[in-house]
Parts: structure tokens; C-alpha cells; sequence
């Protein structure tokens, strides 16, 4: 039997969260199916993170510390992978769904020719097989995978499942990486411009979907309610793609993570990006014509029905309320 | 310059969709289907580039039954050069990599200076074949493109978590996938869609590709065993009346927040 490999990531010098989600994973099936588990950690001055992650269920960790692998370089973390791929014999590869997982788990796969099963939010063992859920169309549905063929990639969702806690005894190996030319260039990070609007300090928020059609409607149905409630305004991901909208309204996982009191969801189906934005919210209510949206999985109060006949009159009734 | 776009029909965003009698994808009859939105991006990228020069050609590839020839013709009509439509039943079912393959047999007789796919599908969501593709064909490849800037070398930005950009400069040939709001996506003109009918799609089977037996459900490295609602958790409160005694009951609720 093979080992199972988790590609850890290093962020700030640490270890991220979800590489200790990974090794939960990779402990719970490692256990059920014989297999040992290993990791890697690459990057520059990386030890004190390989020390941590094989003191934290690492086990064998395999440290890159290459200059080469200073920022992420898609060449660079490929070479360390096949490199650790040899050293552990693994046949299962666990990354997680980040960018870095989205640039190197594909490529992994296709050089192992095995399959990949991308952002899946848990793991099981059956008999001997093991089993990857994960969710399609956007989170409309669930799904079973499963493999038909060893080796094979997969990348689990960060949050997924609670990052191992309990010592298990590992050790870091040193591992050499001959990084040759490479076709990519790292040039720079940018962080996001400051915001104008900052959704993160909103006590409420009103957002709008897709569904609500233009960026005039935005103005005359949902802003009037974000008003009437002392709140600010926000969007989906489509509404700022459509440019109805500045990214600063974007609530989801690549615009701002928020958790307010109040959030109002009106004609937002629930994409996982944005619900991982939104679902720490206090209190979440969403308005929805289809009574199957996943947003209503994560509200706590929902209204099936149209936006433009349910919102206008929260609105009257909320300005009533408040005299 | 030759550029290679990847595109995929999915469901239309507003088609209602329900899992078929097996239980393992969705039942396809009489939806709509509309060019992924990720590839529309990438496709806008590859005619922007046709823009500045118009020696460059634009070549769309497809796989998929008799209904992808409609997205084809619309891609055509919105200024790409011509089509391949890999369409063959023995190419349905293909996993990623399956499908990677098919499209690295067409680029492979393409050759093409730059390829681009949207980074990833509306109804698989794996993100996993483009850089399956530049993996096969031996390029370098980014992902989640929201800019794209050719010259000479190329230089994408590429997005990260919360708002943060990297960007990265790649050798050419090369791969990008691109993710949604990373263009405005032009619509066919009419006279583009008139010119669109001379335009050539070339029908190709996977046999054509020299990948018999090696791609399609039975190679597929993963199976979806079972497709399924989730199951319902707790769940929202689902509150029901008239408008007036819904819009009653959610102020009663903002109330007891205390937020009113």
C-alpha cells in the first residue's frame, strides 16, 4: 500500500489551517486503509513550519528549502511535489482548494495520469475504497466519487472538516529539489485596493444576486432596503462580473468575508464562494424564488418568492416599523 | 499568431435542473444550454487579441453531441476563425483528464502559440482541465486570470484569496484559464452571426484523434457514483402566508434581533 501525501502550504511562515484540515483527512483515511501518512512543506526558511507540522500529524515531513520556492512558482512546487511523490511512495495526493491547489493539483494529476477529484468537502472509507464527496453545479448538488484508478489527486475545501489537533510522533526529512528553467515568473502580490466600502464593520447587510437584473434595480430595491435598515449594501460575485456593481460590494470568497447581525440574501442561489463570505452572519434571511437554492441551507429564515414583490414591501413595513 | 480557445456548453444559468433516472448527472432534455460563462472570458481575451492584430487566428475547440454546434456558430459569430467539434458519443463520460486529452490531441495538430479555457465549468465546477491540457502539451499554465497583457512574454494577474492579486509572467505557448469579470463578453453582431455561417466547424471522433479506448466513461479515473440534492440540514425557517403576512413575520423577526 502507498502513503498518502499532503501538500501543505506555508503562509506568513506558518503552516495554514487548512493544511492541518488536510491531515485530518489524510489521518482518517490513512488509519481505515493502511496507509502511512507524509507531507510536504516548501519555501524558504521553512523549518520551523516542517518542525510544527510533524510534531502536529505530519508525519514524515519532507522539507523543500529552496530559494526557488520562496513565492509560489508553478514549475518550482511541481518539482517538489514529483520529488516527494518519489520519497513517500504516496498514491493519494491531498491539496487543498486554494490557489495554490487550483495552479498545481491539475498538474499533478495529468503528469501522474490519474484523476482528480477538485474541492471536495469530505473523504470516506468503504471497504477499502475510498469515497470523495464533493458538489456540482455550483452547489445545486451532492455527489460520490468514486475512483476507479490509484494513484489519484484530490483537493478538499479549507473549512471542510476541524485542522488535526492531536500529537502523533513525525520526523522532517530534507528534501532537494533541482528546480531547471522554469516557464513561469512570480513578479509581485498586490493586495487589494483600499476599500471604499468596507462590508466587514456593516452591522447589517442587504445583498442582491443576479437575479435582481440591472444596476438600476439594485438602486431602486435592494439600496432602499439596506437604507431603511441602517445598513449597507452588498452583491454577489455575477453582479460585480456584470459590472453592475464595484468589487468592494462583492460579498464571497474572493471579495470581503463578512459576519454582521443581520444579512438579507435577496435573489442570491447560494454559490459556495459566496457562501463562504457570508455564512458566519448572525442572522441570515434570504429571498428566493427556487425553494431548492442552497442558500437557504445556511439561512435561518427564508421567503420563497419574488424579490421585486417581497422586498419593496420589507421596505414600506420597515420604515413603518421604525416611524 | 494562432489561439487556441477551449469552450464547454453547460446548462443555461436559469435552466431548472433535475437529476436523471440513473442518478448519476442531470437529465438533459429540453433545457438550454449556453456557452460556460468562464469561457465566454476566455474567448473575449482570445478576440482582443485579434483586435490588435488581425493576422491572429482564433480557433474554438468543443467536445460534445449535435447541440454544441449552436455555441460553435455563436463563437464564430462573435469573431473566431473556425471551429473543431470533437463529437462523438465515445467522448461522453470523460473526467477531466479524458477530456484533457481529447483537447490535447486537437492542440497537439494546432499548434497553437496561446491557448486559453475558462478556468472552470458552471456544471462540473473541478477547475482541472486547462491546466490538464498545458500539462499534456508540456507548457507553462496560470489560472483565474482576471488580466492578460502580451508582449512578447506574457503577463496575467491572477486572483487569490480576499481581493489579492499575483502576478505572474508566463513563456509562450502557453495556458490560461480565465475567471469570470476578467473582460466584458462581446455579443454577436448580426452581420458576425451572417459570416458565421460560412465559417468552417470541423467534426472530428475521438477514433480521428488516435484516442479510441482511451478516454469516455469507460477511462474515467473517477465515477460519479451518485448525484443528489443535499440532504436538508436544519435549514431555514420557511415562512409562509400572503406577501403582506411574510414581509409581518420577517419585521417581527428583525425585532427580536433587536435591530429595529
Amino acid at each position: 500500500m502507498g502513503s498518502i501525501l499532503v501538500i501543505a502550504e506555508i503562509q506568513k511562515g506558518k503552516v495554514r489551517e487548512a493544511s492541518y484540515e488536510l491531515v485530518s483527512f489524510a489521518r482518517k483515511i490513512g488509519g481505515a486503509t493502511n496507509r502511512e501518512v507524509k507531507s510536504l512543506v516548501m519555501g524558504q526558511g521553512i523549518s520551523a513550519g516542517a518542525e510544527e507540522l510533524s510534531k502536529k500529524g505530519g508525519g514524515e515531513v519532507f522539507a523543500a528549502d529552496d530559494a526557488a520556492l520562496a513565492n509560489y512558482n508553478l514549475d518550482a512546487a511541481f518539482a517538489a511535489v514529483q520529488a516527494a511523490i518519489a520519497a513517500s511512495s504516496a498514491d493519494v495526493i491531498l491539496l487543498s482548494n486554494t490557489p495554490t491547489g487550483w495552479d498545481l493539483a491539475p498538474r499533478i494529476a495529468a503528469s501522474l495520469d490519474a484523476g482528480l477529484a477538485s474541492d471536495c468537502f469530505n473523504v470516506e472509507v468503504e471497504g477499502s475504497d475510498l469515497v470523495f464527496f464533493r458538489r456540482f453545479f455550483n452547489g445545486k448538488f451532492d455527489s460520490r466519487l468514486r475512483p476507479t484508478a490509484l494513484p489519484l489527486v484530490a483537493t478538499m475545501q479549507p473549512g471542510a472538516t476541524a485542522a488535526f489537533e492531536g500529537a502523533a510522533d513525525g520526523k522532517v526529512t530534507a528534501l532537494s529539489v533541482s528546480v531547471g528553467a522554469t516557464g513561469t515568473k512570480f513578479v509581485e502580490t498586490k493586495v487589494a485596493a483600499a476599500k471604499g466600502v468596507d462590508l466587514t464593520k456593516a452591522d447589517i447587510i442587504v445583498s442582491g444576486g443576479r437575479s435582481v437584473g440591472s444596476p438600476e434595480k439594485f438602486q431602486e430595491v435592494i439600496k432602499p432596503l439596506a437604507d431603511a435598515l441602517g445598513g449597507a449594501m452588498g452583491a454577489s460575485r455575477p453582479v460585480v462580473d456584470a459590472g453592475w456593481l464595484p468589487h468592494e460590494y462583492q460579498v464571497g470568497s474572493s471579495g470581503q468575508v463578512v459576519s454582521p447581525k443581520l444579512y438579507v440574501a435577496c435573489g442570491i442561489s447560494g454559490a459556495i464562494q459566496h457562501l463562504v463570505g457570508m455564512k458566519a452572519s448572525n442572522f441570515i434571511i434570504a429571498i428566493n424564488k427556487d425553494a431548492d437554492a442552497p442558500i437557504f441551507e445556511v439561512a435561518n429564515v427564508g421567503v420563497v418568492g419574488d424579490l421585486f414583490e417581497v422586498v419593496p414591501k420589507l421596505t414600506e413595513a420597515i420604515k413603518t416599523a421604525k416611524g | 499568431m494562432k489561439i487556441m480557445v477551449c469552450i464547454k456548453q453547460v446548462p443555461h444559468a436559469d435552466a431548472r435542473l433535475d437529476v436523471n433516472g440513473a442518478g448519476t448527472w442531470i437529465q438533459e432534455e429540453n433545457i438550454k444550454f449556453e456557452i460556460n460563462p468562464y469561457d465566454q472570458n476566455a474567448l473575449e481575451a482570445a478576440l482582443q487579441l485579434k483586435d490588435k492584430d488581425a493576422s491572429s487566428e482564433v480557433v474554438v475547440v468543443s467536445i460534445g453531441p449535435e447541440r454544441v454546434t449552436q455555441s460553435l456558430r455563436t463563437a464564430l459569430g462573435m469573431g473566431a476563425d473556425r471551429a473543431v467539434h470533437v463529437k462523438d458519443a465515445a467522448a461522453d463520460g470523460s473526467d477531466s483528464l479524458g477530456t484533457a486529452k481529447i483537447l490535447a490531441a486537437v492542440a497537439k495538430a494546432e499548434s497553437p502559440d496561446l491557448v486559453f479555457a475558462g478556468f472552470m465549468s458552471d456544471d462540473g465546477n473541478l477547475a482541472a482541465t486547462g491546466p490538464m491540457l498545458a500539462t499534456l502539451l508540456g507548457i507553462p499554465h496560470t489560472t483565474t486570470a482576471v488580466s492578460f497583457v502580451k508582449n512578447g512574454a506574457v503577463t496575467v494577474e491572477r486572483e487569490l484569496e480576499g481581493g489579492a492579486l499575483e502576478v505572474v509572467e508566463l513563456n509562450t505557448p502557453c495556458l490560461v484559464t480565465t475567471q469570470t469579470g476578467m473582460n466584458q463578453v462581446r455579443y454577436a453582431s448580426l452581420k458576425g452571426i451572417m459570416a458565421a455561417k460560412k465559417k468552417p466547424i470541423d467534426v472530428k471522433t475521438v477514433a480521428d484523434l488516435g484516442l479510441a479506448g482511451q478516454v469516455g466513461a469507460g477511462a474515467a479515473k473517477f465515477k460519479i457514483e451518485k448525484l443528489y440534492t443535499p440532504p436538508k440540514g436544519q435549514g431555514a425557517e420557511i415562512l409562509s402566508g400572503s406577501v403582506d403576512e411574510v414581509v409581518g413575520k420577517l419585521v417581527g423577526k428583525i425585532k427580536e434581533l433587536g435591530l429595529l
